[in-house]
C-alpha cells in the first residue's frame, strides 16, 4: 500500500480540480539525521487530511517542507501548483497556517491583533472572525502577552481562519486546547469545509478528533508515509481477524498485508491492511479456519500500524 | 416530522464502523420501522452534514450507496426520497389479491341494478384521481 495507489477514490471529492498539495519523493535531513525518507503524497482539493504519527515521526517537518518553511534535501513539493519555497503573494493570501509554537506580538490587545492581521488579507471576513473569537471565548481587550498557552493557540487559530483560507494547515492544533475549545475548533473546521471548497491538513496524535471531520488520513512513521487513503476506506479495509482453525496453526502465518500477529495453537489474532472477501477466502482455505472480522477505530488502527 | 431529523440518528465517530455505514444502517432501520415512509424526503446532504457535524462527503457517500441499492431515489431538483418498496409478486398475483373486493363491488352494483359501464366509469375515475395525486414509478 502506498500513497498514490488509491487516487481513484478521490475523483468524487476533487471534481477534477487540481490537487492543492503534491510532494514526490520528499527527503529531509538535519545534519546526519534523516527525518523524512521519501514521502509521496497528493492532497486533493476539498479534502480534510489528518496527519498522524508518533512524536518524532516527521509530521512538523513534512508540514514545513510543504509550506516552504524548510527546504527539502531531495525531492519536490508543490503548493497551489507552485514551488512552496518561492510562493507568490496571491497563493500566500489563500493559505492559513498555525505552527506548533505560536508567536504573537505580546504588546497588542486581542482585538488589535485581529485588526492588524486582517489588513494582510483581501478576503478577510470580519463577521466570521468575530464569530470565531466568540466561539473560542477570547477576551477582546486583554493583551496577548499574558494569555495562557491555550488562549494563544486559540487566538492563532482565529487569525489563521479569519480569511477563510483555501488551504488551512494546522500543526497539532488541539494539543493545548481544553475540550470545549477543541469542540469549537472542530465545529469551525466543519463550517469552513462544508462547501467542499476548502482543504485542511492538520497533524495530531489525538485520533478521536479526526474521526468526525477528516476525509483522509495520512500515517507517518519514521519519516515514511505508511498509509494514505480515505478514512472510510481505511476503516473498511484495516481489520483485525480472529482465526480459529481445526488444527494447530503455524507460528508464522502467510497472510497478505498482515500487521501484528499473535498465534496461540489453533487460534490467531491478525491485523491486516487490506481485508476483502478474497483474503478471507484465502485464509479460510489455507488454514482451515473460521474467521471473525473485528472493526477497528482510528486509534486501534494507529496502534496496529505502529507495530508493523 | 416534528422532531429534527438529526435526532433520529446516533453517530459514533470513534467506532470502527465508518460513519457512512452507520448512516446507511440507520436509514435502513428508520425505513424498516416505518419512521421513514416511501416517498418521504430525506434532508439534503448539506443539512445532514451540518446537523450531525460530519463531513459532507460522508453523507453524500451514504446517500449514493443507498441510491445504488434501490433504497433511496433521486427526485431531480428536489432531493432524495425513500423509494417505494418493490411490490411483491407479479401483477397477475396482485390482481388476484383484490378479486374479493371486486366481487363484492360487482355484487353490490348488481343488487342496486346499476348499469355496468357506469360502474366501470366510476372505478376508472377513482383510479385517474390517484394517478394525478401521486405518480407511481
Amino acid at each position: 500500500m502506498n500513497a498514490t495507489s488509491h487516487e481513484g477514490h478521490q475523483a468524487t471529492l476533487s471534481d477534477g480540480r487540481p490537487p492543492l498539495v503534491v510532494c514526490e519523493d520528499l527527503w529531509k535531513n538535519f545534519s546526519t539525521q534523516q527525518v523524512l525518507k521519501g514521502v509521496d503524497m497528493t492532497i486533493p482539493a476539498g479534502a480534510v487530511v489528518g496527519l498522524v504519527g508518533t512524536n518524532g515521526s516527521g509530521k512538523s517537518t513534512l508540514i514545513k517542507c510543504l509550506l516552504g518553511l524548510l527546504k527539502p534535501t531531495r525531492g519536490k513539493a508543490t503548493l497551489f501548483g507552485e514551488d512552496p519555497w518561492n510562493l507568490g503573494t496571491k497563493s500566500k493570501g489563500k493559505l492559513g497556517y498555525v505552527p506548533q509554537v505560536v508567536q504573537l506580538y505580546p504588546w497588542m490587545r486581542v482585538e488589535q491583533i485581529v485588526a492588524y492581521t486582517s489588513a494582510f488579507y483581501e478576503n478577510w471576513d470580519p463577521d466570521w472572525a468575530d464569530l470565531l473569537l466568540e466561539r473560542m471565548d477570547l477576551p477582546r481587550n486583554r493583551r496577548v502577552g499574558p494569555l495562557s498557552t491555550g488562549q494563544k493557540q486559540k487566538l492563532a487559530l482565529v487569525l489563521a481562519l479569519g480569511h477563510r483560507p483555501e488551504l488551512l494547515v494546522l500543526d497539532e492544533p488541539v494539543a493545548s486546547l481544553d475540550p470545549i475549545a477543541r469542540r469549537e475548533l472542530l465545529r469551525s473546521l466543519m463550517d469552513l469545509t462544508l462547501d467542499n471548497q476548502h482543504t485542511v491538513l492538520f497533524s495530531t496524535h489525538i485520533t478521536s478528533d479526526l474521526e468526525r471531520v477528516a476525509t483522509h488520513i495520512a500515517f507517518l512513521r519514521e519519516g515514511r508515509l505508511v498509509l494514505f487513503d480515505e478514512l472510510d476506506a481505511i476503516k473498511d479495509r484495516v481489520k483485525r481477524l480472529r482465526l480459529k482453525s481445526s488444527g494447530i496453526l503455524p507460528e508464522n502465518l502467510q497472510i497478505r498485508g498482515a500487521l501484528r500477529m499473535q498465534v496461540e495453537r489453533d487460534q490467531a489474532l491478525v491485523a491486516v491492511t487490506d481485508m476483502d472477501e478474497n483474503l478471507l477466502h484465502e485464509i479460510r482455505s489455507r488454514y482451515n479456519a473460521e474467521i471473525m472480522v473485528e472493526d477497528l477505530n482510528l486509534e486501534e488502527i494507529f496502534v496496529e500500524l505502529h507495530h508493523e | 416530522m416534528g422532531t429534527p431529523f438529526s435526532l433520529l440518528f446516533e453517530i459514533h465517530p470513534s467506532s470502527g464502523v465508518p460513519i457512512y455505514r452507520q448512516l446507511m444502517d440507520q436509514i435502513r432501520l428508520l425505513i424498516a420501522s416505518g419512521r421513514l415512509a416511501p416517498g418521504d424526503l430525506v434532508p439534503s446532504v448539506r443539512q445532514m452534514a451540518e446537523e450531525l457535524q460530519i463531513n459532507l462527503m460522508t453523507v453524500s457517500k451514504a446517500y449514493a450507496r443507498l441510491e445504488a441499492e434501490g433504497i433511496l431515489e433521486r427526485d431531480r431538483g428536489i432531493g432524495m426520497r425513500v423509494k417505494p418498496s418493490t411490490l411483491p409478486g407479479s401483477s397477475e398475483q396482485r390482481l388476484e389479491q383484490i378479486r374479493p373486493l371486486v366481487d363484492q363491488l360487482a355484487t353490490l352494483a348488481w343488487q342496486m341494478k346499476l348499469p355496468g359501464d357506469e360502474v366501470l366509469q366510476l372505478v376508472k375515475n377513482s383510479l385517474d384521481l390517484l394517478d394525478t395525486r401521486e405518480p407511481q414509478s
